[in-house]
């Protein structure tokens, strides 16, 4: 998979610098992650059985992972008995041919699309308006960044970094429309815009939440209808899904739609959960004439035996960017995949190698919140902490970085230099200590003090008054 | 382009490597769906005050407005009042048939042009029913459940009650009464899985759509906005009288 390379021609670095000196965007970040945390602990307060189904969803996650194989055997049977059609993709670049040609055979001349991370994953609107076939976003954030030319910056609310007078600037330019800089008046203008296209596109194409074995039914959830628009109104219908969404039954739907939505956005559910099966019934009126499902691996599946097997269970809520202390300082477009946030780290080296993610394996404190927030408790910190000894092995992190952690495994080893450490760095550290922090280093360690101030070593340090404390006994 | 069997061999032989992270299970299903949804419903009937007085404090926490009439025939009129507070005029709704009754007569005399979806699919391609239905101010369904636990309507779509009713017109006013209301999300599991196994849908069409409030969006500044796409007004008028009484 290629990621567009004018962003990632940039360090990560750099990238974050540049996102912690944008004050519109840090503004942005504060105000949403916030708001966003407080709905999402506001929604469990009230949901006393919410922890019970938690672990509920994880235990149906993880036994589901265990008889894949049956549980997508029995939705394509089901898809097709339906009369839908069903095809598999390896990889990204399969799952994109695959939909332009779908589009292509049925003479589709406009696509409205539903918010999807898996096309986003697979660059897809490139690829159909080089066919031919004009790609419309219809989610808000998502049309937003599409006029904009930009990439979602959080899984479920992708134009977060955007403030309302961005979008009323882009609005006027992109559609020559004056208007107001009021979310009310901003949101009535792409209204209108978009009911026409809802009404003209020839071809809806949508993510899923979930697919249901059992039933062979896709599951969307929107709050702005969208959804519901992209599966009533064209003639084509296509929906393109991780292998790993499948459950096996309704009643398992149940539970995560009772968390999912509080973990997102706090609601109890979104305003809308589409079940779709197939094309129209044979008594009506509208739904798509014809239904075809896309199968997704693209890293996922050797992964079902790999380190990164638990980030299989992915909701794709947003939860964990919310409370992430990096993604709340620099936003999901540093990252510079897809996948932003902690969870984005993992998906992003299930999706393109460890070696992607040699950088952003570090952009992490390691301080749980992430894991505490995840409605499938993933536990996400441990598999940060895979990756950096992986990226570690692999001798893909940078020689200097390798050498710092070589000698600090050392020194923690050797209990006798350990003990010595103490007074050399004391020594060491006195150009550049400024009372109890050192605000500069020199080399290649000022990188990490130029955004960051370390500790001095302290000039008395525990073991050394422990020594004191027992000798003095 | 994989074929299924190079797909699933792949899926096969990695699921082989391993046996999992955690010894788990699936939910366990009841056995006899449509026995236990008749049952669910048979000990609602005799409480659903309380249910409804739950559904009402969470509908209109999603911004719902929620009514009580004592009869199908006390439907139209106010039906009627929330056409004519919002100046609409262009009224699309389920087949009567499906409703149980037909607020035709007496909203024409209102002076609302009203237009019932055709039963048969014969009008699929009637670009003059899309045009009808794309320009509707109002949009009147039927219920299939009422969920309290989250002020959830569910609507299945079929012949005469197409999914667009509900969702390209600006206001979306639901008619339901006792027999669809059920208190939690796990009981409209038990709905689900009888439907799809041995009891019968109330539609055959290829949409369940779960309504819970206006459509809305915050992806301007996180700021709630109702009305994006779907309606921006949910209406839902409870008829007080026992079904088929």
């Amino acid at each position: 998979m290629s990621e567009p390379d004018a962003v990632l021609a940039t360090p990560f670095r750099q990238r974050a610098e540049r996102a912690l000196h944008d004050d519109f965007l840090q503004q942005a970040l504060t105000i949403a992650t916030t708001k966003f945390i407080d709905l999402r602990r506001q929604a469990f307060r009230e949901f006393p059985e919410g922890d019970a189904l938690r672990d509920r969803a994880r235990a149906i996650k993880e036994a589901t992972l265990q008889r894949l194989d049956r549980y997508v055997d029995q939705l394509v049977d089901n898809v097709e008995r339906l009369g839908g059609h069903v095809h598999f993709a390896a990889s990204a670049d399969e799952a994109r041919d695959i939909v332009v040609e779908i589009g292509r055979r049925a003479g589709a001349r406009m696509a409205v699309k539903s918010k999807s991370m898996a096309t986003e994953e697979m660059h897809l609107n490139a690829a159909l308006a080089a066919a031919g076939i004009t790609p419309v976003e219809t989610d808000l954030g998502e049309y937003i960044i599409q006029l904009a030319g930009e990439r979602p910056s959080h899984i479920i609310a992708p134009a977060i970094h955007k403030t309302k007078g961005q979008v009323a600037e882009l609005f006027e330019r992109e559609l020559g429309r004056a208007v107001p800089a009021d979310p009310e008046a901003l949101t009535r203008v792409a209204r209108a815009e978009l009911r026409d296209k809802f009404l003209q596109a020839d071809m809806g194409i949508t993510g899923a939440n979930f697919a249901v074995a059992d039933t062979g039914t896709i599951v969307l959830v929107t709050n702005e209808g969208n959804g519901r628009m992209v599966t009533s109104l064209p003639r084509l219908h296509v929906a393109v899904m991780g292998v790993e969404k499948v459950i096996p039954s309704m009643t398992d739907l149940m539970v995560f739609l009772a968390i999912l939505a509080k973990s997102a956005t706090g609601q109890k559910l979104s305003s809308y959960t589409t079940l779709v099966r197939g094309p129209r019934g044979a008594g009506e009126s509208e739904g798509p004439q014809e239904f075809h499902l896309v199968l997704l691996d693209n890293g996922r599946v050797r992964q079902i035996a790999g380190p990164l097997r638990e980030a299989l269970s992915c909701l794709r809520c947003g939860a964990c960017l919310n409370v992430c202390p990096v993604y709340r300082q620099i936003g999901g477009h540093a990252y510079g995949y897809t996948y932003p946030g902690p969870i984005g780290i993992l998906l992003t080296a299930m999706l393109n190698g460890p070696a992607s993610v040699k950088d952003l394996a570090h952009a992490s404190s390691l301080c749980g919140a992430c894991a505490d927030a995840c409605p499938v408790r993933i536990d996400i910190p441990r598999m940060l902490v895979e990756l950096r000894t992986e990226v570690d092995e692999q001798r893909i992190a940078p020689w200097s970085e390798r050498v710092v952690f070589k000698t600090f495994a050392a020194l923690l080893g050797r209990p006798a230099l350990f003990r010595l450490a103490a007074p050399v760095s004391r020594v060491l550290q006195r150009p550049f200590a400024d009372g109890r922090r050192i605000r500069r280093l020199p080399f290649f360690f000022g990188r990490w003090t130029a955004t960051r101030d370390l500790p001095a070593v302290a000039p008395r340090t525990f073991s050394e008054r422990w020594i004191e404390l027992e000798d003095g006994r | 382009m994989s074929t299924r069997a190079e797909f699933m061999g792949r899926l096969r032989a990695e699921l082989a490597k391993t046996s999992g992270l955690f010894p788990a299970a699936v939910s366990e299903r009841p056995a006899a769906p449509a026995a236990l949804a008749d049952t669910i419903r048979r000990e609602l009937s005799e409480r659903w005050p309380a249910t409804l007085e739950r559904f009402r404090s969470e509908f209109e926490r999603v911004g719902g407005v929620l009514y009580r009439v004592p009869a199908h025939a006390d439907v139209a009129a106010v039906v009627a009042r929330i056409a004519r507070e919002r100046d609409a005029r262009r009224l699309i709704s389920w087949h009567p048939a499906l409703l149980g009754f037909d607020v035709a007569p007496s909203l024409r005399a209102a002076n609302i042009d009203v237009t019932a979806m055709p039963r048969s699919a014969d009008a699929e391609d009637d670009p003059r029913l899309r045009d009808v239905v794309a320009a509707a101010d109002l949009g009147l369904t039927g219920v299939d459940l009422a969920v309290a636990e989250t002020g959830t309507l569910v609507l299945v779509s079929g012949g005469g009650r197409p999914r667009s009713t509900s969702l390209l017109p600006a206001y979306h006013v639901a008619v339901f009464d006792r027999s669809v209301l059920v208190e939690s999300l796990a009981q409209v599991g038990v709905f689900l899985e009888a439907w799809h196994g041995d009891g019968h849908p109330p539609a055959d069409g290829g949409a369940i759509n779960f309504i819970t409030g206006p459509s809305r969006t915050a992806d301007i500044e996180l700021t709630l906005t109702r009305g994006v796409h779907g309606p921006r007004e949910v209406h839902a008028i409870f008829v007080e009288a026992a079904p088929g009484g």
